[in-house]
């Protein structure tokens, strides 16, 4: 079984570039949300096995959609992206659950690790 | 060529086209309510995201810049700095100069200098209160004369795309029957305006035709990854190469075909490359070598997979089809090579004794068969026993419109799609044979056997009556078609035309009969059904005598 994954970003670039590395490592991606509302609505109705949650979104906090999903969805893997700069979030996102944080701009290889080490655990934290 | 570079490139762009114009609003607004939270955090976000877009596109004077402004966007939201004083004119420099960059990036121009905007900004950050005269800037007059700029890319959703296509399908049918009526009438400003007419939508028509291309390389740049995977798993060595990538193919077509080549890969390098150990024990290089090519051929596209593996094994697969009692002993002994190849493509054939993790639990080629069928489209196969195997799959450029060729049969218009069809034929009975009951036509060497399409269509599942040569008279008008390398002549009353026609899904009940893989409405109004060459084939295997 393919892992599925959910990508949550506000820019298609970056979407772009995480879906194509994450499909042609073999994932399944299963949607790309631009907002916290699209993030939500396709958490709850696809159930991914891991979310990419980019922690500055338009219309609310990566930190409020990751507690809204945390609390759904318990068992879902949540890695945080960000640019440098957002440490304080990123320390606060793993507080309240995330697996492992991406920060911008990342190296094919960086995601893959961090994206499969996160699949793997059982709630440990990795991070890069 | 678009390369995932230049569609990364592309998309860059026209994101940060897009978020320069929105943050020129947001700070025009800002500056008047320099309270307004929603128009603090867009730019904050917006200058959050080119950030980190310039870094990964490696644009790193952008990257500095916007990490400057997002920092004090930053502070501005956290109440530690306000938006007013000499701040107000630098970061609106800032803004501007970001839109510089990005046209810079554009236009492939240096990018300007920006050492004073970024000294400016990091002692802002430090929380001094600059200088009024070497914070203004004052706008020049290229600044004052500025062009408004959009993004010149536009994301399309391909079902827009589809509908479009659908309304220029029914446009062309409207056209056809203009024509048609403009002769009939013989007003010659009505035959005027119908020429117009005719170009204006031949034109939409490959314009829209057009707009849904793309490189066949957006999706042969994903193999490389696939190789490597699939190569790792099957403990081979293979090196890819690929050509061809910006030859242009429908999206949808690349879309339909991803799984049927997704296959043929992962086949050939599970079953047709030897192991490294194999390949120097028959002298070759321990390495595989798997290509993936792209060329156009008339109206066609080509995409070959080919690999330099074992080849396919002819008797293997006469065995193999004689043991699963698709043939006759006696049969399999008679076919020809393009025959055994296309038995590869039934329903559960795989000659691999040990199915491997990754070439596909039993799944055979009959999945590349019906993807490629499903596009009116072709697939060949060439091997040499030891040396190799190359599968061609041959693919329309686009979906809606086809070449066909139309006929007359009993006074009714039929359609057959050139893609199936080899070659046209008038031939007097004198140069037909009769074997074991069957017409045969010698066609380049080659006998073929033909059949009647009157009787063939008859509506009966019977044996075809075995054939005479009384019930010829004249030259017979013979239609040579072609499917998974099996050619059958078709007699039918009087061959029309070649022309571009429009396919539409038949309607039920007449559905039912898998015969017909369409209708087509021509100018004069008639409907035409368009003839499935693969289904009538089948019929004549079944019904042959």
């Amino acid at each position: 079984m393919k892992n599925r994954i959910l990508i949550v970003d506000d820019s298609f670039y970056m979407r772009t570039m995480l879906k194509n590395m994450l499909t042609d490592a073999g994932y399944d991606v299963v949607g790309e949300a631009a907002n916290g509302q699209q993030a939500r609505e396709m958490a709850f109705e696809f159930k991914p096995d891991l979310i990419t949650l980019d922690v500055i979104l338009p219309d609310n906090t990566g930190l409020e959609v990751l507690k809204d999903i945390r609390q759904e969805l318990p068992d879902v893997k949540i890695v945080m992206c960000s640019a440098v700069g957002q440490e304080i979030i990123v320390n606060e996102a793993l507080e309240s659950g995330a697996s492992a944080y991406i920060v911008k701009p990342f190296s094919e290889d960086k995601v893959l690790e961090i994206v499969s080490t996160a699949l793997q655990s059982d709630g440990d934290e990795a991070s890069a | 060529m678009k390369s995932r570079e230049q569609e990364y490139r592309e998309i860059f762009l026209a994101e940060a086209l897009e978020a320069y114009d929105a943050m020129s609003q947001h700070i025009s607004v800002l500056e008047k309510k320099p309270d307004d939270e929603a128009a603090l955090h867009e730019l904050f976000r917006l200058m959050h995201n080119l950030k980190a877009n310039a870094r990964a596109m490696g644009f790193a004077e952008v990257g500095e810049l916007a990490h400057r402004m997002e920092t004090i966007f930053g502070l501005i939201r956290s109440k530690e700095r306000a938006f007013s004083g000499s701040l107000v004119p630098v970061m609106f420099d800032g803004v501007d100069t970001m839109g510089s960059m990005i046209r810079a990036v554009n236009e492939n121009q240096p990018f300007p200098d920006v050492s004073t905007l970024l000294e400016n900004l990091d002692r802002l950050v430090s929380g001094e209160e600059l200088q009024v005269e070497t914070a203004v800037v004052v706008p020049s007059d290229e600044d004052a004369n500025r062009k408004l700029e959009l993004s010149d890319l536009v994301y399309i959703q391909i079902k827009k795309l589809d509908h479009l296509l659908n309304l220029v399908g029914e446009l062309i049918i409207d056209r056809d029957r203009v024509l048609t009526l403009s002769q009939e009438i013989g007003d010659p400003a009505l035959a005027n305006v119908a020429a117009h007419l005719s170009r204006l939508a031949d034109d939409l028509q490959y314009s829209v035709m057009d707009a849904r291309l793309v490189g066949v390389g957006t999706l042969f740049n994903k193999f490389p990854r696939v190789v490597r995977d699939v190569a790792t798993a099957e403990q081979k060595e293979v090196e890819l190469s690929i050509s061809g990538q910006d030859i242009q193919i429908d999206r949808n077509i690349l879309q339909i075909i991803t799984d049927a080549l997704l296959h043929l890969v992962r086949n050939a390098i599970g079953h047709g490359m030897e192991t490294p150990a194999e390949r120097r024990k028959a002298g070759k290089t321990p390495e595989g070598h798997l290509s993936l090519s792209a060329q156009t051929e008339r109206d066609d596209v080509l995409i070959r997979i080919s690999d330099d593996g074992r080849g396919i094994d002819v008797e293997a697969v006469r065995r193999k089809a004689v043991q699963r009692g698709q043939v006759s002993a006696e049969v399999a002994s008679r076919l020809s090579e393009g025959e055994v190849y296309a038995l590869l493509f039934e329903a559960g054939f795989s000659t691999a004794d040990q199915v491997t993790e990754i070439s596909g639990r039993g799944v055979g080629l009959d999945v590349v068969k019906l993807a490629i069928d499903s596009l009116g489209g072709q697939v060949r196969v060439e091997s040499r026993l030891g040396e190799g195997t190359t599968f061609t799959l041959v693919l329309p450029t686009s979906i809606a419109v086809k070449g066909a060729l139309l006929f007359e049969l009993e006074e009714h218009s039929y359609a057959l799609p050139l893609m199936h069809t080899d070659s046209v034929v008038s031939l007097w009975p004198e140069h037909l044979n009769i074997v074991g009951g069957m017409l045969l036509a010698e066609i380049q060497g080659e006998n073929v056997p033909v059949v009647s399409l009157r009787e063939l269509l008859s509506d009966t599942d019977d044996t075809l009556v075995p054939a005479s040569k009384d019930t010829l008279v004249g030259r017979q008008d013979i239609i040579i078609t072609n499917y998974n390398s099996r050619k059958l002549g078709l007699i039918v009353d009087r061959f029309l035309r070649q022309q571009d026609i429009v396919i539409k899904p038949v309607s039920q009940p007449l559905d039912m009969i898998d015969l017909f893989g369409g209708v087509t409405l021509l100018g004069s109004g008639q409907v035409c059904l368009v003839l499935d060459v693969p289904a009538l084939t089948r019929l004549f295997l079944a019904r042959r005598p």
